[in-house]
């Protein structure tokens, strides 16, 4: 909405520059968002929220500037304007089929126009808030738009065929050229304007070309009337059509104005062109009511935190034309104008009083905290550990869009089962409620890497979705997603290393075991990942997610060449069985021995096999079980690997003497040999 | 052998030894040969009782002058290899080399923001609540007092999944899953993921993340958002920040105001970031609108509160000067390895 500062200054006696308007307009709730020169006058910019429709237009902001700087608002002339009957041919037939889209609608005929330019005055007014002008009578309309909010629509009375106004919806495929020379295809649930045949304007939208006001205009029909906001927010948007009279029907104009309106353009048009003005129709069953709400000044102060004065709260009122009358005590009724229809309930007088009486003086106090013990629930604390672990073990974190394409999302199609798709996505790069967080992961260690950025250890904790089901809406779990790619470690006294497996997998038990949880690992197969091992903690059935590696095909649909490492899990299950609390064991005091044991096996021999028999057989006795080499090569024959365990033994309650450690190794050896057929070296 | 030539031997030998000598660990070696139990000086001086009486005091005055000449000279010795030793490892370590450095990882930028908002928050009394990205027209629009085909809805584009479910297009719809669930009072704020179709550009973003606040109780007054808001912006920019309301329309709250902070890179006289006039808009707030305590079966007479909500790359981004949102969500490790 603009403004211009001159004009408003007819309506209201302002001692203040156009700067101390802006001002006090803004602190008062209408932003002004720029104001620029325009000669001698100043233009303002305001944003207007949708709730006041009443500040769309001149008068109505210079209400607003009379109550914040206490002024008196000198309103325009909108007396009723008498005219004379209607002779015959210049009748007006008005008839509206559907009042619940319009509700009212009303009509007078100037006959005899001259229709020329408009008078300099109301083209400069125009001009001022970047209006065209167009001729006299087009233009007195826009004028009182601009001064009243009331969108009015001039016909060429001669063009309307039947002498006769049906307000009727849209036949379907029915069409229409608009004023902007765009043909329009209408269809039912949009409201026309039509004369005896054809649709001559769609309602409170835009006028028709063939109806409209020329040079050659003798005799005018001037249209004033109320239009249902939500269909014409429904047309407009549907025909991506929005003008100064749909943005102001939506919002709703006001009910008491129709007539006024109608009544104070007839008079301009008058003075402007000539003519004669007959009569006035008027149809629908609108009355314009005006709220009346109890106001209770003492209550006010207490929602916002000040003490209010009766007799300074009623004078705001009355300046925002609301009609006041004194009750009991700290009460009073307020009666609300037809044009704040946002005025519905106590607490939007109450918010009235504050704007004018101004935020900035209202105190800021500190109000009595609940005590509460639990600030975070159990998953989020575990959830923040997590990802302080996973920041301690050298990982950065990345946040990527929930919605990806629907390629990029069945690139895993193991991990798809029933996809969240929009329907209405902005594109087909944004489709699809990302059902796993593999796609973001890739996509930035691709970003990366063609940035030259080639040694990455990123993680992600976001959410996954899925459709529950027909009819049982939708799913959205936390995820956590690790990937790994490039050199692990390099430095000038160690060299380098490249990332693995292993590494991924060190990762995991890492904040698996800072959460004291313990994880157990198994091969399993998903597309696109290989090896793959499965991830479940240790006593439960259901897989939780997986680690491995992530094939050639795959990453060349990200155009990676280098080996990346990839982990997803659903942490939900970790979120409940995690410990936080840390309980004290006690440090034992009797010194453990340790042994080393050098095993020769086939290649194809499982460590975990290993290490599983050493437990069984040491029982409670081992203390750790530490693999320290794997060798293959010289000495060893070929198909053959040498493991090196280091084994812990120890007692709770004495010290192992030297004879029991070295047998209960060598009956470790033994089981070995006996279970898993190997040697020793 | 003659015992005063054996003394010379000995004397000749230990002096070629010790010339010898490179380090500490020979030296001691060096002692134990001639000085130990066992040692070769040791030995005659010992057998010096069983010599004649002539002989004795000569021989025995002799090997004490040498005792106490290898003595004073392995110390000699050994302070200066010990000085060596030092002087030494001082040129093998080069204190200009790059230290080994541990990997260290770090949190996203937008999580060290909410960090830093949920903390204050959570020193004022809040718990932190989350709630459904994939929400139903209820929560996200009508129990806020936002009605379809209202202009109130413009600033609330939205994704739709089908006729019934749609992405949150803000944070808000927590509020009513809360009051839903529980009686006053309530403290909580409600940090998340929201979805708007924007198209994206540096300042525009489909999914962004807000962070909502609620406060309900008997005798909330507008003050109290007004002070918890302060308290907040001060704690998050800097003590000397200033802080203003304006009144504004959201449809859930009543009265309802947009909150600026003064401009945290020219300190309000004007600059680029604050297009000129000093404030920054960085919360929207007001009092939870009796609409909304309705469509959640709380007492409008008996209760009031207030709400907010603000977004948390708007925060980061003002904090730390970051001037298109699409860094975020590029994840370049460049950008990411900048926040602590």
């Amino acid at each position: 909405m603009k403004i211009s500062y001159q004009w408003l200054k007819e309506y209201v006696d302002l001692d203040a520059s156009p700067e101390e308007l802006a001002a006090g307009l803004t602190m008062s709730g209408s932003e002004v968002e720029a104001i620029n020169d325009a000669g001698s006058d100043k233009v303002m910019s305001l944003e207007i929220t949708s709730n006041r429709p009443d500040c769309l237009n001149m008068l109505g902001l210079a209400r607003e500037a009379s109550a914040v700087f206490d002024r008196e608002l000198k309103v325009p002339d909108v007396r009723p304007f008498e005219g004379v009957p209607a002779e015959k041919g210049q009748a007006v037939d008005c008839v509206i089929e559907n009042t619940e889209l319009c509700p009212k609608y009303t009509a007078r005929v100037i006959s005899d126009v001259k229709i020329k330019e408009a008078g300099e005055k109301i083209r400069k007014r125009l001009e001022a808030l970047g209006l065209r002008p167009v001729n006299n009578a087009v233009d007195v309309t826009n004028f009182c738009l601009m001064e009243l909010g009331q969108p009015l629509h001039a016909f060429d009375l001669d063009k309307l065929k039947g002498g006769k106004i049906i307000v009727r919806e849209a036949r379907k495929g029915e069409k229409i050229v608009t004023i902007d020379e765009e043909e329009r295809e209408l269809e039912p649930g949009m409201l026309v304007i039509a004369d005896g045949e054809r649709s001559v304007a769609i309602a409170g939208v835009m006028g028709g070309i063939d109806t409209e006001v020329t040079a050659r205009t003798r005799n005018i029909l001037l249209e004033s009337a109320y239009f249902d906001p939500v269909s014409v927010r429904r047309t407009a948007r549907k025909l991506g059509l929005s003008s100064d009279s749909s943005y102001r029907f939506e919002r709703g104009v006001d009910k008491g104005m129709i007539k006024g309106a109608s009544d104070r353009a007839a008079a301009l048009i008058v003075e402007e062109a000539g003519g004669r003005v007959r009569g006035f129709y008027e149809t629908g069953p609108l009355s314009a009511e005006e709220n009346v709400i109890e106001f209770d000044t003492e209550k006010a102060g207490k929602i916002l935190g000040v003490v209010l004065e009766k007799e300074w709260v009623k004078h705001i009122f009355q300046r925002l034309d609301m009609t006041v009358t004194d009750s009991e005590g700290s009460r009073m009724s307020v009666r609300v104008p037809t044009f704040r229809e946002d005025l519905e309930k106590e607490i939007d007088l109450i918010e009235e009083a504050a704007r004018i009486f101004g935020y900035d003086k209202i105190p800021a106090t500190i109000p009595e905290i609940s005590p509460v013990v639990e600030r975070k629930v159990y998953a989020r604390q575990v959830s923040e550990k997590l990802l302080e672990d996973l920041v301690a073990l050298g990982l950065s974190e990345i946040v990527t869009y929930s919605l990806i394409s629907e390629a990029s999302s069945n690139r895993f199609p193991g991990l798809v089962k029933a996809p969240v798709t929009l329907s209405n996505p902005l594109s087909e790069e944004q489709k699809v409620m990302t059902p796993h967080l593999l796609d973001g992961m890739l996509k930035t260690i691709s970003w990366n890497i063609n940035r030259k950025n080639k040694d990455l250890r990123l993680f992600e904790t976001g959410k996954v979705y899925s459709e529950l089901g027909k009819g049982k809406g939708y799913g959205e779990v936390p995820a956590l997603c690790i990937g790994l790619t490039g050199i692990a470690r390099r430095n000038w006294m160690e060299g380098k290393r490249n990332e693995s497996f292993y590494d991924l997998k060190g990762i995991i038990e890492d904040i698996f075991s800072g959460l004291r949880i313990t994880p157990e690992f198994t091969s399993i197969h998903i597309d696109g990942i290989a090896p793959c091992a499965g991830i479940k903690i240790q006593g439960e059935e259901e897989t939780i997610g997986f680690l491995g590696q992530a094939t050639k095909e795959i990453l060349n649909e990200y155009d990676i060449e280098q080996d990346v490492f990839l982990c997803q899990l659903k942490p939900g299950r970790i979120f409940e069985r995690a410990v936080l609390e840390n309980r004290y064991h006690t440090i034992p005091r009797f010194p453990f021995s340790i042994r080393d044991v050098s095993i020769l096996c086939e290649e194809s021999l499982r460590a975990g096999d290993i290490s599983r028999i050493i437990a069984e057989e040491g029982e409670e006795l081992i203390k750790s079980i530490d693999l320290v080499d794997i060798y293959k090569g010289k000495k060893i024959p070929k198909g053959k690997k040498s493991l090196t365990y280091s084994i812990q033994y120890g007692l709770d309650t004495r010290t192992l003497r030297e004879e029991e450690i070295e047998a209960l190794h060598s009956s470790v050896k033994d089981a070995l040999a006996k279970n898993l057929g190997v040697t020793f070296r | 052998m003659n015992d005063l030539s054996n003394i010379e031997k000995i004397k000749k030998d230990f002096e070629e030894t010790l010339k010898k000598c490179k380090d500490v660990l020979h030296l001691e070696s060096i002692k134990t040969e001639y000085l130990g139990r066992k040692g070769r000086l040791t030995r005659t001086l010992r057998s010096i009782s069983a010599l004649p009486a002539k002989q004795k005091a000569e021989v025995g005055k002799k090997a004490n002058i040498l005792k106490n000449e290898f003595t004073g000279k392995i110390k000699e010795l050994s302070a200066k290899l010990a000085a060596a030793e030092v002087a030494g490892k001082k040129e093998e370590t080069d204190v200009t080399l790059p230290g080994i450095r541990p990997d260290t990882g770090r949190l996203h930028p937008l999580t060290v923001t909410l960090s830093r908002i949920n903390e204050i928050f959570i020193s004022l009394g809040f718990n932190i609540a989350e709630g459904p990205e994939i929400e139903t027209e209820f929560y996200n629009f009508e129990s806020l007092n936002i009605p379809l085909d209202h202009p109130s809805r413009d600033a609330f584009d939205t994704f739709y999944i089908d006729g019934k479910y749609l992405l949150r297009s803000h944070t808000s719809n927590v509020q009513i899953h809360i009051m839903q669930n529980q009686k006053p009072p309530i403290q909580a704020i409600m940090p998340g993921r929201v979805f708007r179709p924007d198209a994206v550009d540096a300042s525009h973003s489909f999914m962004f993340h807000q962070v909502e606040g609620l406060m309900v109780d008997r005798g909330i007054r507008f003050s109290d958002l007004k002070g918890v808001l302060e308290l907040f912006c001060r704690s998050m920019f800097g003590k000397d920040i200033k802080m203003r309301l304006r009144p504004h329309f959201f449809p859930f709250t009543e009265p309802s105001a947009e909150v600026d902070i003064s401009c945290i890179i020219c300190g309000g006289n004007g600059c680029r970031v604050c297009k000129g006039n000093g404030w920054l808009e960085i919360l929207g707030a007001g009092m939870v609108n009796p609409k909304v305590f309705e469509a959640v079966g709380y007492d409008p007479e008996e209760y009031t509160g207030f709400a907010f909500g603000m977004g948390v790359e708007r925060i980061a981004m003002l904090l730390y000067g970051i001037e298109d949102i699409r860094f975020f969500f590029e994840n370049d490790i460049r950008f990411l390895r900048q926040f602590i």
